[in-house]
């Protein structure tokens, strides 16, 4: 293990000599520990042994139970002693000794004793000890004394009563709750401390009463808050208020914005940067608003102190990622922190750039990481290629100098987190720009040719064999393929067999060749490898010809398993094995859905790369796919055009959590509900949603299919369909209803009683909006694919949007009414621009390839003009388009 | 299980002296071993040519960093939410000034481990259970004494 310092290795010995703890051993100090029970106490000495104690218990030493008690019954004696040093050293070691519940008894008398004692510091210290071991009984003996001692005109006593309460709301809220008048008291305190402490105990108290939250945060904001600690809470909680308030009171002046801008002049910096991100976090902020902040934040990027540079920069990161354009003004400052010594703050600060950097400053930026990334750790790394990703996914012209780059880190010396990162950045750049293709696939060829790591050479292999056929020249990749058969461990090996068989499936051209090499691999070594290989050859055909390869063949030796993999492995679990062969047919293909913890958690949508293809579950689209294929009612309606992404027809912690997924087809659409019951003692049986779509009148109610039963916690999916005119973007409201049969559960044997009761539960109503026959599908050279569609089946016309409260706004507003892909980073307007152009790429129902370009300009204060130029395969849909925004 | 994750301290804080006596303030002892050893990391790369208090920030997953060099003591206080780097660098502040008035001056391994009894105290009286109880240097000099602050 590293050693942090060791600037004196020559004279460590002689220190280490005089070490009071040299040689130290548990059994010895446990020894030493009878002092206490001398009937003449030496403070001094009984000192001596505790700090030893302490020090052995810090190093990581455990008692047994029986020493623990031995040493605890030993401290205790020392209650007897009035020496103020040893008193303060026995309360930490009982804290740090953190008694049993039979034995804090016998120090529960002493401490109730010192607790209301004359001398405050006794009083202050007792109730930390008291509070850190007692239990529910104990405490509700001492909550007299604790209310008072919140109200303490000490403050050492208030805060020490207020932090014990912080500790207990957790284990005791409903006593703690009962000290919520005392605590508001406090909160007026003229302490500092003690207010802080007394602020963050009543939010915690009263957190989930909106409005007592809001009426303290409206006194206090009033009033005035004595330290800063304090007042960073109360922007917190401000900004807490703000947010809940949001959705009433649309428009008009943000309530307590004055409040926040004001926090920006503080005079402790710590104010100062909680306000600034309270103020970039606000929803739908405003580039007024944004301003000041970003001004104040600006100049602590040039702080002498390394942690105001940190704190700035990762706040300016921040507001990077959702308005890039603000934070440009801070570009120069950024760029000399690339060469900071902390490389914490170097690394926020590349990433940052690379966020709001544009297309002409791409290059001069990665020459700047070049020299950067050789000096820091992997997973500072890690951070900035997946920043490149973004960026280049942002600025696909651009994508030959950010390959390079990564195609140079990639032969650099690195762990397998960093070139995992690389790897997948490579692969999702390859999917996204199809001019980088070759290139990349090219230079994972030369990757695996000295990679280190069996995970990453055979997932490349894999994917080699999925892209390499589709190339121009397929052969050229055949060479570093096969040389894996020779210089490899058995897994890359088989896995390279695969992958040539691939080629030999795809290309009819390459069959005879590939032959020759399959056929040497017979001799391998390795089973698996001579395994695949033998068949392989048996059912590629035709014997080593040019002739195409049977498609049945193709779909056997690589088509998509179409059984869930967890599926298959409890299937193969519970399979006895027996005369009868396992039946993969008896494998159920019904998708189980992501365990409740997993989706209360919506982790951040990622595109995936390597992992995802063999072994990670199917993407959403295929699993919906395959669920919706599965069902005889829906499989006949098609292949759905578009799924939405699910939305919540609930709020969060109901007792049903049930959200819905619309798929789009030609002529139907399919509401997918995903119903969750959240309670252990019911089953609920024949749950169906009854749908009124009295505010969709072009919609026709086809059928419902309801769950036959939705046990706890096991999620199921019960689907509506409604018909509509084909082609058309119809769109309207459902409201919903969740009809079922709820019957109670046995807790003891899981077991459901036989009758249940009907009933219904409200749901939230849903929408299909014109973005729904929209396919978010991007293209990487706007202006090619512009000129290729005719220019006869362009529509042009102009719209005045209204008031709006930015040109961003109005920006947003239409990308999403369209539900298109914005393209070359037009979506994000410069803040202060008059006009903006916008540019936009979609796939409209029907298949047909729709582009759109917007401009628009302020006409007024606040109007917004917007002209529209639609260009796409089919005039009627370029019309629709108009038609959706004229009536959106 | 649910309730260590309620008492996952916000802010702790430990020293370093060497690799031989590492002292954990309010890190569940399960958890010990993996700060150490990412902390003893993040030492190694930052701290070999670091000034004498000058301070590192770093980040990791969702918690802060801020460390620094007292002597022959590495110093990291570690800290989520409220207790952001700001935060941290005030308590750092406190203790990093409250041991130097302990030893008298910078530490050396032999005077931090001297008055280890007093600096336990000092610590106790800092940071409770993951909360900044004290930030006042004189405050805590007399708290450790059991003489209470003279103001009120």
């Amino acid at each position: 293990m590293a050693q942090p310092l060791v600037k004196k290795d020559d004279d460590r010995d002689d220190e280490a000599e005089y070490s009071p703890f040299m040689g130290i051993e548990k059994g010895a100090v446990l020894q030493e520990a009878r002092v206490f029970n001398d009937p003449q106490l030496d403070p001094r000495r009984c000192s001596q042994v505790i700090t030893k104690l302490l020090y052995l218990l810090n190093q990581g030493e455990t008692f047994t139970k029986v020493e623990a008690t031995e040493v605890f019954f030993a401290v205790t004696k020392l209650f007897q002693s009035k020496d103020v040093g040893l008193r303060r050293m026995l309360y930490l070691m009982i804290k740090e000794l953190s008694p049993s519940a039979d034995e804090v008894i016998i120090v529960t008398s002493s401490l109730m004793k010192d607790m209301n004692s004359k001398t405050d510091m006794y009083r202050a210290n007792a109730i930390r000890v008291l509070c850190r071991i007692t239990d529910g009984v104990l405490l509700t003996q001492i909550e007299r004394y604790l209310k008072q001692a919140i109200v303490d005109k000490n403050p050492v006593v208030a805060s020490a009563a207020l932090v014990s309460g912080i500790h207990l709301l957790q284990t005791n809220p409903e006593v703690v709750k009962r000290w919520s008048n005392e605590v508001q008291e406090a909160v007026q305190s003229r302490a500092a401390l003690v207010q802080f402490h007394a602020l963050a105990l009543l939010h915690q108290i009263r957190q989930n009463d909106r409005l007592a939250v809001s009426k303290l945060v409206t006194s206090l904001t009033r009033g005035t808050v004595r330290s800063p600690l304090a007042q960073c809470l109360l922007i917190r909680y401000t900004s807490q208020v703000i947010r809940e308030s949001a959705s009433n009171s649309q428009g008009g002046d943000r309530p307590f914005y004055d409040f926040l801008e004001g926090c920006l002049r503080h005079k402790a910096e710590m104010v100062i940067f909680e306000a600034a991100r309270a103020i970039t976090e606000l929803s739908g902020v405003t580039s007024r608003e944004l301003t000041p902040a970003i001004t104040v934040l600006q100049l602590f990027l040039s702080s002498s102190k390394p942690v105001l540079r940190f704190a700035a920069v990762r706040t300016l990161n921040k507001v990077a990622m959702t308005h890039p354009m603000a934070v440009t003004n801070c570009n120069i400052d950024m760029e000399s922190l690339i060469s900071d010594q902390n490389r914490s703050i170097a690394t926020l600060a590349i990433t940052t750039l690379l966020k709001t950097g544009n297309e002409s400053s791409v290059d001069r930026l990665m020459k700047q990481i070049t020299n950067f990334m050789s000096d820091i750790a992997d997973e500072f790394k890690i951070v900035v290629v997946e920043a490149i990703r973004s960026l280049c996914l942002k600025f696909p012209l651009k994508y030959r100098s950010l390959m390079n780059f990564l195609s140079n880190i990639l032969r650099e010396e690195g762990g397998f987190e960093y070139k995992k990162a690389i790897v997948d950045s490579i692969v999702i750049l390859i999917r996204d720009i199809p001019d980088a293709k070759e290139n990349g696939l090219l230079h994972l060829c030369e990757f695996i040719e000295d990679c280190e790591f069996t995970y990453l050479s055979t997932q490349i292999l894999h994917f080699l064999g999925i892209e390499g056929p589709k190339t121009s020249d397929p052969s050229k990749y055949i060479r570093y393929i096969y040389n894996r058969v020779h210089l490899e461990n058995a897994t890359v090996r088989a896995a390279a067999v695969s992958t040539l068989a691939k080629f030999g499936a795809m290309v009819d051209a390459l069959k005879p060749r590939i032959f020759v090499l399959l056929r040497r691999c017979l001799f391998d070594s390795d089973d698996e490898v001579r395994d695949r290989a033998t068949l392989y050859l048996n059912t590629l055909g035709g014997d080593g010809e040019v002739v195409e390869t049977d498609k049945g063949v193709k779909e056997f030796l690589f088509g998509a398993l179409d059984i869930p993999l967890v599926n298959l492995e409890t299937s193969l679990r519970n399979y006895e094995a027996s005369e009868d062969a396992f039946d993969i047919n008896s494998v159920p293909k019904e998708v189980k859905s992501q365990p409740l913890a997993e989706k209360k958690a919506p982790g951040k949508k990622q595109p995936t790369g390597l992992g995802a293809p063999p072994a990670a579950p199917p993407t959403t689209v295929d699993a919906y796919e395959r669920l919706l294929s599965s069902i005889p009612e829906l499989a006949s309606l098609g292949k759905p055009f578009k799924s939405s992404a699910p939305t919540e027809l609930t709020e969060a912690e109901t007792e049903y959590a049930v959200n819905v997924v619309k798929h789009i087809y030609d002529r139907h659409v399919v509401f997918q509900y995903n119903c969750t019951n959240t309670i252990p003692e019911q089953q609920l049986e024949e749950v169906s949603v009854v749908v009124d779509s009295s505010d969709a009148e072009e919609f026709g109610f086809v059928l419902s299919k309801p769950l036959r039963s939705l046990p706890y916690d096991s999620p199921g999916q019960t689907f509506v369909v409604f018909e509509k005119p084909e082609g058309v973007p119809a769109v309207g409201k459902f409201s919903n209803t969740l009809k079922f049969i709820v019957k109670e559960v046995d807790p003891n044997t899981g077991e459901a009683d036989e009758d249940g009761v009907d009933d219904e539960y409200q749901l939230e109503e849903l929408e299909v909006v014109s973005a729904d026959y929209m396919q978010k599908v991007g293209i990487s050279n706007f202006r090619n694919a512009w000129e290729s569609l005719d220019a006869d089946l362009e529509r042009v016309d102009e719209y005045g949007l209204g008031p709006r409260e930015s040109l961003a706004e109005a920006v947003n507003a239409v990308i999403s009414l369209l539900g298109m892909q914005p393209c070359e980073g037009t979506e994000a307007v410069p803040s202060n621009s008059r006009s903006h152009t916008c540019l936009l790429s979609g796939v409209f129902i029907g298949n047909t390839r729709v582009l759109a370009r917007l401009q628009f300009g302020l006409t007024g204060p606040k109007e917004v003009a917007m002209k529209l130029a639609v260009r796409s395969d089919d005039i009627a849909v370029s019309d629709a388009i108009h038609e959706i925004v004229a009536s959106g | 299980m649910l309730r260590l994750r309620l008492q996952w301290p916000r802010l702790f804080f430990l020293t370093f002296l060497g690799f031989h006596s590492c002292r954990f303030n309010g890190v569940p002892a399960e958890e010990r071993l993996h700060w150490r050893s990412f902390l003893v990391k993040l030492g190694a790369d930052n701290l070999k040519h670091a000034k004498n208090e000058e301070l590192f920030v770093a980040s990791h997953k969702s918690v802060y960093i801020v460390y620094t060099v007292l002597g022959d003591i590495c110093l990291y206080v570690v800290g989520k939410d409220e207790y952001d780097e700001l935060a941290l660098a005030e308590a750092i502040f406190v203790i990093t000034g409250s041991i130097k008035d302990i030893c008298k001056k910078p530490p050396t391994e032999r005077t931090f481990l001297d008055k280890y009894g007093k600096i336990c105290l000092t610590l106790d009286e800092i940071v409770w259970k993951g909360i900044l109880e004290n930030t006042d240097k004189e405050r805590i000099k007399r708290l450790v004494r059991l003489k209470p602050p003279t103001e009120f």
